[in-house]
């Protein structure tokens, strides 16, 4: 089945997108990037024909946020979508009313093509599917000779219906959404950077080299890193300082889990869910080995299909109430909003994404050096990571909302003590 | 490529320091290399201009004076209301109506509503002859029909954005003639003619465009 686009198309929300447009402002953002970077500088002409064409394929990102009387929907833009050149905020806000009302914005500066999106519409797979699109069409118009091999979809593809579909409802499962009651998490502490300021380092290391030292240790690239980041918020934040107050709150890294890896969906909106690292670290000689055992367990715990579709279950079901359900929008904007900020948000200590490999067609990799990703640092979550791979690159960034850099450096000192090649870019934020 | 020593890292930058540790980095890097990341261009925030902070000033003050006399030399009517309307109606007005850039139905419609709200007001706390009921309101509610309508002919490409505030003024047009029946208002064909134009209009809309409306309230109310 597919849809036509034209000035009735509109869509609902998703489950986990209807969180975000209420408890999003300046400062919490819920914006996310991903870029890639060319072996050649970019037109801007040229991106622009390559997004307007991208959009007219893609009709769920070609959107504006509307309020019903129940919910908010996205409804079709005739506005036309501008790429803009980058400036310094890194995910900062996308204010509609700045945007044509888009909640996507489409960057390039020197040979970089950037992609911030709002968190309602798509999360990082889906979000990577419009980057590979994009750059194709962007190779493609730029004179390069390039096939997508079925590796990127292209824009004279039609647009099916199956990439909209809300899929978390669909394994909506009601006898298995049992609520567990969760602890807030620890906060990593810090002096906070001026609002309209973020920090970001990305470290670039050898995905090959990561991955046989994962497998030394018999567990997952993003189980390893987990760890280690757990081990470096320990070792620079908590340790010895067990006895003050806010230290023994659980430490909880929270991992994105894409599920259309686990269940079959193809759809670009919002389809993950999480799996958390959860430990009080007030002893004093916790081993990294511990807590290589101690995510392993919570991964292998936390990843069974049972659990995955409690927690998606869990959201659902809170959508479905029907009390909620019929409660009018703008009353229940304020009941998720209190919710949010009593519970959601605080509950993580940080999020590290692993959005995993990205593949390009062979025709198009000589033109590809590297991809990025990079999610937004708030208050409360004021340190997050995002990694991405292509090829041997293997890109950890971290964006930050404080001024301190402790945790990245001891991060990256792990590695480069292992013997590894570290390459380092940063926006140097601590410089204004 | 520069490097620095003490976290046995590589960076490709112009500047000075690594990021990670503050310490010099060592080496050159190629003139020729774009910083990845732009510099930090000040946000140009919004700074209130003086006559608004003025006229903010002199608002906040004389609402409060002309509350404070009212309630001082309270004889049973509370008379402060009507200027403190209309200098909230004012802002409203300025603030909807001229500067925002909500979409043009919704500032017709919220607008028109506050006017009748604020004569209303004015008609009550004077002497309660009714002119405001009896002849403003219908006559404001058909214009704004007529506004609306106008709009929707003349930029039809966002008439979706503006159905669903026609339909909330037709169906307050129902409100004159609601109280022709309760006997509040006395002089009649004002609200009658209102009554007629609105539903010529909303017919209109449903004979020729039924699809539109069909549309607007599958999105507006699903739950």
């Amino acid at each position: 089945m597919s849809k036509d686009l034209n000035y009735d198309t509109w869509f609902r929300l998703d489950n986990s997108g209807k969180i975000f447009p209420e408890v999003s402002n300046h400062r919490e953002t819920n914006v996310f990037r991903v870029g890639v970077s060319l072996t050649e500088k970019i037109d801007k002409d040229l991106l622009q024909l390559a997004v307007d064409g991208i959009l007219n394929r893609y009709p769920m990102f070609k959107v504006k946020l509307k309020k019903g009387l129940f919910w908010s929907y996205f409804d079709y833009n005739s506005k036309p979508f501008i790429v803009e050149e980058l400036k310094h905020y890194v995910c900062g806000e996308i204010h509609p009313k700045k945007n044509n009302s888009y909640l996507f914005r489409v960057m390039y500066r020197n040979k970089d093509i950037v992609i911030e999106m709002f968190h309602s519409l798509a999360d990082g797979a889906g979000v990577i599917m419009l980057l590979k699109a994009l750059t194709y069409e962007y190779l493609v118009l730029a004179g390069k000779d390039i096939k997508p091999d079925n590796l990127v979809p292209t824009k004279n593809q039609r647009p099916m219906a199956e990439e909209y579909e809300d899929a978390n409802s669909k394994f909506y499962d009601p006898k298995n959404k049992k609520h567990v009651p969760e602890k807030r998490a620890y906060r990593i502490k810090g002096t906070y950077l001026s609002e309209d300021l973020t920090g970001l380092i990305s470290g670039t290391i050898s995905t090959s080299k990561i991955l046989q030292l994962a497998r030394e240790n018999n567990l997952t690239i993003t189980e390893y890193l987990a760890a280690l980041m757990m081990y470096t918020i320990y070792n620079t934040q908590i340790r010895y300082r067990g006895h003050i107050k806010s230290n023994q709150a659980p430490v909880k890294i929270f991992v994105p889990v894409n599920l259309r890896k686990h269940f079959p969906s193809n759809t670009l909106r919002n389809f993950s869910n999480f799996v958390k690292t959860d430990l009080v670290m007030t002893e004093d000689d916790i081993t990294f080995e511990n807590l290589l055992a101690h995510v392993k367990e919570r991964f292998e715990k936390g990843m069974t299909k049972s659990e995955l579709i409690r927690k998606m279950s869990e959201n659902v079901a809170f959508e479905k109430n029907v009390l909620l359900r019929f409660t009018p929008y703008f009353l229940k904007k304020y009941a998720l909003k209190i919710g949010y900020n009593m519970l959601g948000m605080k509950l993580n200590t940080m999020s590290l994404t692993n959005i995993g490999r990205i593949d390009f067609p062979e025709s198009m990799e000589p033109y590809i050096v590297d991809v990025t990703a990079a999610v937004y640092a708030g208050k409360f979550n004021t340190l997050n990571c995002s990694i991405v791979s292509y090829k041997d690159k293997f890109k950890i960034t971290f964006t930050r909302s404080i001024i301190e850099t402790t945790i990245e450096r001891e991060f990256f000192r792990h590695f480069t003590d292992l013997g590894f090649d570290v390459e380092i870019e940063s926006n140097y934020v601590e410089e204004y | 490529m520069k490097h620095c020593d003490k976290c046995k890292i590589t960076i490709n930058t112009h500047n000075n320091y690594c990021p990670l540790c503050q310490q010099v980095l060592e080496g050159e890097t190629d003139s020729k290399v774009i910083e990845k990341y732009p510099e930090y261009v000040s946000l140009n925030r919004e700074v209130y201009p003086l006559t608004k902070k003025i006229l903010m000033f002199f608002t906040f003050v004389s609402i409060i004076i002309l509350a404070i006399i009212n309630l001082a030399s309270y004889d049973g009517k509370l008379w402060s209301l009507v200027p403190i309307g209309s200098i909230v109606f004012f802002w409203i007005l300025m603030s909807v109506g001229v500067f925002s850039r909500h979409n043009i139905a919704f500032k017709f419609a919220t607008i028109t509503l506050l006017l009748i709200g604020l004569l209303i007001l004015i008609d009550v706390m004077a002497e309660n002859s009714g002119w405001s009921y009896n002849y403003l309101m219908p006559f404001l509610l058909s214009s704004c029909n007529l506004a609306i309508s106008t709009t929707i002919l003349v930029r039809r490409i966002d008439y979706r954005d503006y159905i669903l505030y026609l339909l909330t003024i037709l169906i307050l047009s129902l409100i004159p003639i609601a109280l022709v029946f309760g006997n509040i208002i006395d002089i009649t064909w004002p609200s009658i003619t209102s009554f007629a134009l609105a539903i010529t209009i909303l017919f209109f809309i449903i004979f020729f465009f039924p699809k539109s409306i069909k549309d607007e309230i599958k999105k507006r109310f699903h739950a």
